[in-house]
């Protein structure tokens, strides 16, 4: 089943001061599959974290439709869970608070955020605040505030990108684990490939000049995965054959700048 | 890091902390009375002008404490009035300045169209609102308090506008996120995030009315007041008199500053966690 789709979407971001327009995608298609892990791969500047945005409802397409569970994308919605690749924690808040913060409906908010938090390991933490935590905590908390929202869909925008490797493989399986249990569906951006291909069940590649999809490739579930496999040498391989020939991996412009009107 | 207390302790280092920052007070202090000495003995012996010393200052103002007059009135009383000006003053800046910042923060059209008023006002100095003042409300203490007043908003108004633009937009997002409303995003999200922002803008805004004192009391029509009693010295040539009235000022402004805001903005730093050490 289809939980979410992108029609033809291209998005334009207009610079006001002088009428020109980046183009951030151009026409994509892309199918969402209900209990999925997508990942969503790409230089910097090809467009991921704009398709993330778009699905989250934080942007709106210039032209397309960006569809969820059949309707049309109007805002973001607790319905989709976005953890983003910045600090987001309310830092006067305690953890608890902070998780609290999301859950839906009027009773029993601290139960439903004490138990995500101890999905997520981090129940001992809840009286503590956001500045007491280290980066990869953070995150975690910002992964279970996501999930207490009860969301069908799960955005990730290189949550991990700012944590150390090995802080980062242990997030991954974490979330791999809170996916499996969970059945949800994830849409996971990243432009480490290694991580694409340990998580995901599709890599989606994505490429700049305009934004637009290059390729994608589906995978045989069963984790944790052998990258050392010769199938996965080949795809690896192949993956960033193709991220190296892309413009954007060229240094060229990150998309391409049109005068509106035109 | 402990897993989960969150409170801040009193630990030995802090009171020594404590008494070191009051004695670079003290440091300090002594160094701004040292240069006035040699400030005023240096005039009195190249200009021949009586130049109040800090010895002949402080016996007039302990003699001021006694009861004696300064300038026609008791110290209390020219303290009184001006605090009762001034204070009357701030708090219709602080209602009008934070609302108008809260609007224009929250409203980017507003802000567009209103800030500029804004900086202009920002730009007109205390002594030039007197004549406006005169013209509006003639002499008394509604022109005194008008000056206050118009000299405390800007920094109010800016600062508060500036601090809820200056919300970084993922807390927005996650707000939006979870479902939240406007009310609920303002009071919630922007509201406390800003409240560094705001509780800075309140503070200039307070400085300001008080240093404002001055001019603002040229305008009172009454024989009282702490900065009318400093501007007398024009006519009386009592200076220490007037310089008594600075010390005033100068003392009730930091004792103002220290009580309230200082330990404000601790609460603040410490409900937004920027005051933990690792």
């Amino acid at each position: 089943m289809i939980l979410a789709s992108m029609r033809n979407v291209s998005k334009v971001f207009t610079d006001t001061r002088n009428g020109r327009g980046l183009v951030a995608l151009n026409g994509i298609d892309l199918d969402i599959k209900e209990g999925e892990f997508l990942c969503l791969v790409g230089s910097s500047g090809c467009g991921k974290s704009t398709t993330l945005n778009l699905l989250a409802g934080f942007e709106s397409p210039t032209r397309g439709d960006v569809s969820f569970k059949g309707g049309k994308v109007n805002g973001p919605s607790p319905e989709r869970g976005v953890v983003f690749q910045e600090p987001s924690l309310y830092p006067w808040m305690s953890v608890l608070q902070n998780v609290m913060f999301s859950v839906q409906g009027d009773e029993g908010k601290e139960r439903v955020a004490m138990e995500y938090l101890r999905m997520v390991g981090l129940d001992g933490f809840a009286a503590s605040r956001p500045s007491d935590l280290s980066g990869g905590m953070k995150q975690r908390v910002a992964i279970a505030r996501a999930l207490a929202m009860g969301p069908d869909l799960l955005l990730m925008d290189e949550p991990f990108g700012s944590l150390d490797e090995q802080t980062r493989r242990k997030l991954d399986n974490e979330v791999l684990r809170l996916w499996k249990d969970g059945g949800k569906t994830v849409v996971f951006v990243t432009h480490n490939i290694e991580e694409a291909l340990m998580l995901g069940t599709r890599i989606v590649l994505m490429s700049a000049s305009p934004g637009r999809i290059e390729k994608e490739w589906t995978l045989e579930p069963g984790w944790p995965r052998d990258l050392s496999s010769p199938s996965m040498v080949m795809l690896k391989g192949e993956i960033i054959g193709m991220l190296q020939a892309c413009a954007c991996a060229n240094g060229a412009a990150p998309a391409r700048l049109v005068t509106i009107g035109e | 890091m402990n897993g989960g207390k969150a409170q801040f302790e009193f630990r030995p280092e802090t009171a020594r902390l404590m008494g070191k920052n009051a004695w670079n007070a003290f440091l300090g202090i002594l160094v701004v009375v040292l240069i006035w000495w040699s400030v005023a003995e240096a005039m009195m012996f190249l200009r021949g002008v009586p130049f109040p010393t800090p010895p002949e200052t402080f016996h007039a103002f302990w003699q001021a404490l006694m009861g004696a007059d300064v300038h026609g009135e008791g110290i209390f009383a020219h303290t009184n009035a001006s605090l009762q000006r001034w204070g009357q003053g701030y708090l219709i800046a602080l209602v009008l300045g934070l609302t108008l910042g809260l609007a224009f923060g929250t409203m980017p059209r507003l802000h567009e169209v209103g800030m500029v008023s804004v900086y202009v006002f920002q730009m007109i100095p205390g002594l030039a609102w007197i004549p406006i003042a005169m013209l509006i409300f003639g002499l008394g203490e509604t022109a005194t308090v008008f000056i206050i007043v118009m000299t405390a908003i800007p920094p109010l108004v800016i600062n508060t506008a500036g601090g809820i633009r200056e919300v970084p937009e993922v807390y927005t997002r996650v707000a939006r996120m979870s479902g939240k409303d406007d009310s609920a995003l303002f009071m919630n999200v922007l509201l406390p995030a800003a409240s560094l922002s705001i509780i800075n803008g309140m503070r200039i805004g307070l400085a300001n009315g008080w240093r404002v004192l001055i001019a603002a009391e040229m305008v009172v029509g009454v024989a009282l007041g702490l900065g009318f009693s400093i501007y007398q010295s024009r006519y009386s040539l009592d200076f220490t008199a007037s310089f008594v009235s600075i010390m005033v000022i100068c003392m009730i402004g930091l004792t103002i500053e220290k009580l309230l805001f200082v330990s404000m903005e601790n609460r603040v730093r410490n409900r937004l966690g920027l005051d933990r050490e690792d």
